[in-house]
């Protein structure tokens, strides 16, 4: 289901685990997706630094369209008891994670009150809901994202432009490798999800038959958070 | 080109009737927001249209005082005087 007035997707992070996936899916269901990346996709952008967004978003309208759909998927962690925590650590998970998805989200809105359409979808985490020691920039900027997800929704909800979350619990990718067997004893579902399983929720947040779903949290964990 | 008022006024029904605000077409200088149910977003809407047709800027300072339909033309008005009309 393409968007509107050649409208394209673009995932930031898209270049791979989570992101990539998303960026297939969204491909197979029709959309023109352009991927952001820091150092590779198809546009690079540093998502934590507010000039480099809006010069990456002008870049994305002069080569593919205004931005209808935005999945603001970029995100980084430097995990460690936050009594060791660095200021710096603090704040480069929060920039990335949390001010990366608002500049992005600023931008998008742009061009899709033009359109009267539009679909947000932030990828937290199931540490948003269910803190994680050593993850404490990394949870509050998932948690973060939720409340931006929700005031989202509420101011644009009028305008035809839906902004909801989506939170993966423990997905097998390139961050989990290693991890993910020690990870898994405390899923209830008794196995590791994967990256199309979190796709397939982002595709459904951007379809038309989702157009009623606003403001929502989609937990992707296999009850991790129940 | 010279701007007249009319013609902001006429840029500001559009963008009223665009984003179905009831009776846009009549909405007349005298109208205030709070006449036409105009919201803080639907006011973001009209100042993109007001910026984007007659290519000006319009700060959140101008924006302050503009209560009505006739403040807005008075302010595209005198921003168009001081920043150049466009061809």
């Amino acid at each position: 289901m393409p968007a509107p007035d050649g409208g394209v997707a673009l995932v930031t992070g898209g270049g791979r685990g989570i992101g990539k996936a998303i960026a297939e899916r969204l491909a197979a269901d029709g959309f023109a997706v352009v991927t952001l990346g820091r150092t590779s996709g198809d546009v690079q952008a540093d998502v934590g630094d507010a000039q480099s967004v809006e010069r990456v978003f002008a870049e994305v309208r002069e080569r593919f369209g205004p931005v209808l759909v935005l999945v603001n998927n970029a995100g980084e962690r430097q995990d460690g008891l936050a009594i060791r925590m660095k200021p710096d650590q603090w704040e480069s998970v929060i920039d990335t994670n949390l001010n990366g998805a608002f500049h992005c989200i600023r931008r998008a809105l742009d061009d899709m009150l033009s359109a009267r359409w539009g679909r947000i979808v932030n990828i937290s985490s199931v540490v948003a809901e269910r803190a994680n020691p050593g993850q404490a920039n990394y949870g509050a900027a998932k948690a973060g994202m939720l409340s931006l997800t929700r005031t989202i929704a509420r101011e644009m909800a009028r305008k035809g432009i839906t902004c909801n979350a989506v939170t993966p619990g423990v997905i097998e990718t390139d961050m989990t490798t290693g991890v993910a067997e020690k990870l898994l004893a405390g899923v209830p579902a008794g196995r590791i999800g994967r990256a199309e399983e979190v796709a397939h929720a982002v595709s459904f947040l951007c379809s038309d038959g989702a157009a009623y779903v606003n403001g929502a949290t989609l937990a992707v964990d296999g009850a991790l958070a129940a | 080109m010279a701007i007249s008022e009319n013609d902001v006024l006429e840029e500001i029904r559009d963008q009223l009737e665009a984003i179905k605000v009831p009776g846009a077409r009549e909405a007349t200088p005298e109208n205030t927001w709070t006449d036409l149910d105009v919201d803080s977003l639907d006011l973001v809407e009209l100042v993109k249209a007001l910026e984007d047709r007659f290519e000006i800027t319009i700060s959140d300072d101008d924006l302050k005082p503009i209560e009505s339909v006739g403040d807005a033309i008075g302010l595209t008005m005198r921003l168009v005087e001081a920043e150049g009309a466009p061809a």
